[in-house]
């Protein structure tokens, strides 16, 4: 193996050095920091598969001196499971069992940043090779020193379960990392084939599994300062309300209430105690100006095809022609999706302390960078000054890709001069929140007499759900309209000869974002749907009438999708007879090369309808955790049938409506179908799995309700009458 | 107001507003974060523990009610970590947890379920516990119940 022997430099190395000595754990284990610095440079220089952003993940790996491994993710564990999936990759290459494994959340402070939000699917595939690569340098580090001690060949230096040896001797990475002062790097390291893979792929219990059982997962709400004051935020149930008036003589008076802060439009209540400030809050009256007036018939008027800017982003052949020159053979239909809301099980909150040129934020977000930017703006403070820890979150689902409440917590805590712990009661996180918005689908296609579709357009209207977020104004202005996240599963997968999709984009009065499988939730159910009832239209099956338009032999996509539709014949049981009274469907989606299907069977119970079987068939690639995907595939199902039969956000008079979990129902235990989930390998690398699976779910039972009663229920949430 | 009670097994002693509801007396001040606030308002479930054996939703429970009773949160729920709760075995065994934040009050919930039904069908689970999950961990809670029931028996 040929080696290269790497000086660092020391101002290098204070910097990071110094960086790295804030935390106490990492103290002690000085003896480890030119692989640490290693690390760091490794994945600053490699060229890593980044979503939309050019920037970076990073990570890096600390061995402990009790022999476990500290892996410092960049990436946000919020349930899905993306912590055991690189603890995995590591383990694999360090040659250690995974309870050696720790894993944490990188801090913003630590000067590797990682500048992609954890969304969109895309942690583990992001990272397969860069987490494999460093843990593999590092293995052949470890190993290279040990022999250099042992005067042996490197060759003869064997690993296993982190342990060293060679004829006779035996150290510890633990031990062979303190006792090594200069460090041999060697080039980019040989990974291991799949064929040697001993955990990836295999079935392991999941990292955070033991505290989530025990109940010492640390979430944001669970974090402590010493010192530490609470603060109740005052906010309007009205969108965009302003302050006009306010009267906190009685809440002054509250016990334990420290200070009432007001500093624009942020009114809060700081106080000795949750409790307190909360009581006293109540106390407070205030007069808003509440110029929002928006309706929900404004929403539906304003989302509609033919409002707003239009992009054209799918074009082969001359579809909207043919469509043109054959109106009264051109089968239309228009599909709507409401607005949702996250509905996290915990609310978003934060815990600022904010010092003369030193800011500590904790706060569970998807993006720590982007909290870390907007408390600097809050608060007017250089961004190096500033570290934000994220502890566990309870639930995401692009909920805590927005900002939270960092900003608010930096302004109390900089007013007040103490640590500030805030967080939103379930009333603000409903009526204060940001939504996925409501779109609308038209789609029109002409079929020839045989039943094959000639022509097929989708035209989708919908709000900016990212991008002006991503890349800002001119952003989307340049895009033309918000393809990437709204607009993301907008296209048509199969291969028809004449296609057109556009979508069209609409501002509205109302604060959107991302909502898990983003743009993929909407445009499935309509594009699904409305094959659905092509097929049914033809009086053909649902599965041959799609495999009949997934032709191209070159194109890996559609070959993998056929192998998961001809996997889901089998599986679900798709040609045998049914049941009395059960309907079935089904639908697929291509979501960034994560090729998911489901089929569902139905059935009507008291006037409703009850999703009885989902069989799911999954190719995401190379399976890095099998056990986190099938949960994942369960956990899009119950989601899911949620947004399918249940799931309806409405505004009045700019107000969201629903401001408990009792005016917005979701799925439960009493939703539960039989759930069978199937993976294929169609590929050697990891693709998503925390998202694809949620998209077929929607038009699968719109499929299985057509099928049984003959109804097209084609706006969301699914209702008989 | 002085307010004397049992909180897992230890007798406890607290000086509080009586309005003050239990979830943040046990969470704030008493400094057991395991019970979570989920909606305060009973809806969800997330903080719900045990009140002399019945579940209860603490966020919706005055600290002054519990006097001389027996609080058990899941820090509580057993005795050690080598010797687990059925339902505690039962949600390692069936891996439940995703982000986790609902799973204390499913696992109290379900702990008082099994206790009072040994061989609950899935329509007593159903019917018996109407807490939140947003993850979708709903399919596992249903066998990992199933599971503790069996456990629980075998133990007894």
């Amino acid at each position: 193996m040929s080696t290269e022997k790497k000086s660092f430099s020391r101002r290098k190395f204070l910097q990071r050095g110094a960086i790295v000595l804030g935390g106490s754990v990492v103290a002690s284990y000085l003896g480890c920091s030119p692989m640490r610095r290693f690390t760091a440079q490794k994945v600053e220089s490699m060229d890593l598969p980044a979503s939309i952003s050019s920037l970076k993940p990073d990570f890096w790996f600390e061995i402990l001196a009790d022999n476990t491994i500290l892996l410092k993710s960049p990436k946000i564990e919020m349930g899905q499971g993306v912590w055991t999936g690189l603890a995995m990759m590591a383990a694999e290459e360090l040659e250690v069992s995974l309870d050696k494994i720790k894993v944490e959340h990188a801090n913003t402070g630590s000067g590797l940043i990682d500048n992609v939000n954890t969304g969109g699917s895309s942690s583990t595939s992001s990272l397969y090779e860069p987490v494999r690569e460093v843990a593999a340098t590092m293995r052949e580090m470890l190993k290279a020193a040990a022999a250099k001690q042992w005067n042996v060949d490197i060759s003869a230096v064997k690993t296993e379960n982190g342990t060293l040896s060679s004829s006779g001797k035996k150290a510890t990475y633990g031990e062979i990392a303190t006792s090594t002062k200069e460090w041999d790097e060697p080039k980019t390291p040989t990974l291991k084939p799949k064929s040697a893979f001993k955990i990836i792929g295999k079935v392991v219990k999941r990292v955070d599994l033991k505290p989530k059982v025990m109940g010492t997962a640390k979430y944001t709400l669970d974090s402590e300062l010493p010192d530490m004051l609470y603060a109740v935020l005052v906010k309007s149930p009205y969108l965009d309300a302003t302050i006009k008036s306010v009267d906190s003589n009685e809440a002054t008076k509250s016990v334990g209430v420290v200070k009432i802060v007001r500093e624009g439009n942020l009114l809060a209540v700081v106080a000795k105690s949750f409790y307190a400030a909360d009581s006293a809050a109540k106390k407070v009256v205030v007069e808003w100006n509440t110029p929002n007036k928006t309706q929900q018939t404004d929403l539906i008027k304003l989302v509609t095809v033919g409002n707003g800017k239009e992009a054209n982003i799918q074009k082969e052949g001359s579809a909207k022609s043919i469509l043109k020159d054959n109106k009264t053979e051109v089968f239309r239909q228009e599909y709507r999706t409401p607005m949702a809301t996250h509905a996290q099980m915990e609310v978003n909150g934060a815990i600022a302390h904010v010092e003369a040129n030193k800011v500590l934020i904790i706060t569970g977000s998807q993006g720590p960078s982007q909290v870390r930017d907007v408390v600097a703006k809050a608060i007017d403070i250089k961004k190096d000054n500033i570290d934000v820890h994220t502890p566990l979150l309870g639930g995401g689902f692009g909920r805590k890709a927005a900002p939270g409440l960092a900003a608010e917590a930096a302004i109390i805590s900089k007013l007040v001069g103490k640590p500030i712990k805030v967080y939103n009661s379930r009333q603000h996180e409903f009526q204060n929140g940001v939504y996925r918005p409501n779109t609308h689908h038209v789609l029109q296609a002409k079929m020839t007499k045989d039943g094959t579709i000639e022509a097929i357009t989708h035209d989708q209207a919908t709000p900016d759900m990212y991008v002006r977020n991503m890349v800002g104004e001119i952003g989307l202005k340049l895009l033309g309209s918000d393809f990437l996240s709204a607009g993301h599963g907008a296209s048509l997968m199969y291969n028809v000869p004449n296609k057109s999709v556009s979508v069209w984009n609409t501002d509205v009065p109302i604060p959107i974002s991302i909502w898990r499988a983003v743009g993929m939730f909407p445009n499935t159910f309509a594009i699904e749907s409305f094959i659905n009832e092509l097929a049914h239209k033809a009086g053909k099956d649902a599965i041959d009438f799609r495999l009949d338009m997934l032709t191209d032999k070159d194109d890996k996509i559609i070959e993998r999708s056929r192998k998961v539709l001809e996997t889901l014949i089998e599986k679900s049981g798709w040609k045998t007879p049914k049941a009395d009274g059960v309907g079935r469907g089904i639908a697929i989606g291509n979501d960034r090369k994560s090729i998911a299907a489901a089929a569902i069977e139905v059935e009507i119970k008291e006037g409703k309808i009850k999703v009885k079987k989902v069989t799911n068939v999954l190719d995401m690639g190379q399976i890095i955790n099998p056990e986190g995907i099938k949960a994942q595939i369960e956990g899009c199902v119950m989601m899911g049938i949620s947004a399918t039969l249940y799931e309806e956000l409405t505004v009045k008079d700019g107000q969201i409506e629903q401001a408990y979990f009792s005016q917005y129902p979701l799925a439960t235990l009493a939703d539960v179908p039989e759930i069978q989930s199937f993976l294929l390998e169609g590929d050697d690398v990891p693709y998503g799995v925390g998202e694809p699976p949620l998209a077929p779910i929607a038009p699968a039972i719109f499929g299985a309700v057509l099928n049984l009663t003959g109804k097209a229920l084609r706006s969301l949430p699914l209702r008989l009458s | 107001m002085k307010i004397d009670f049992k909180l897992n097994g230890k007798p406890t002693s607290i000086d509080v507003d009586p309005a003050m509801p239990l979830l943040w007396v046990v969470r704030d001040e008493l400094k057991l974060t395991a019970t979570k606030f989920g909606c305060g308002m009973a809806m969800c479930g997330a903080c719900t523990l045990h009140i002399d054996g019945e579940a209860v939703r603490s966020c919706s429970v005055p600290v002054e009610t519990i006097a001389g009773k027996n609080i058990i949160t899941l820090e509580g729920l057993s005795d050690s970590e080598a010797n687990l709760h059925p339902i505690q075995q039962a949600w390692m065994e069936e891996q439940v947890p995703q982000c986790g934040y609902c799973q204390s009050g499913f696992m109290m919930a379900a702990a008082k379920l099994i206790k009072e039904n040994p061989n609950p069908t899935d329509d007593d689970i159903i019917n018996g516990i109407t807490n939140i999950c947003r993850c979708g961990t709903h399919p596992r809670i249903i066998k990992a119940i199933k599971r503790a029931a069996e456990i629980n028996n075998q133990n007894h």
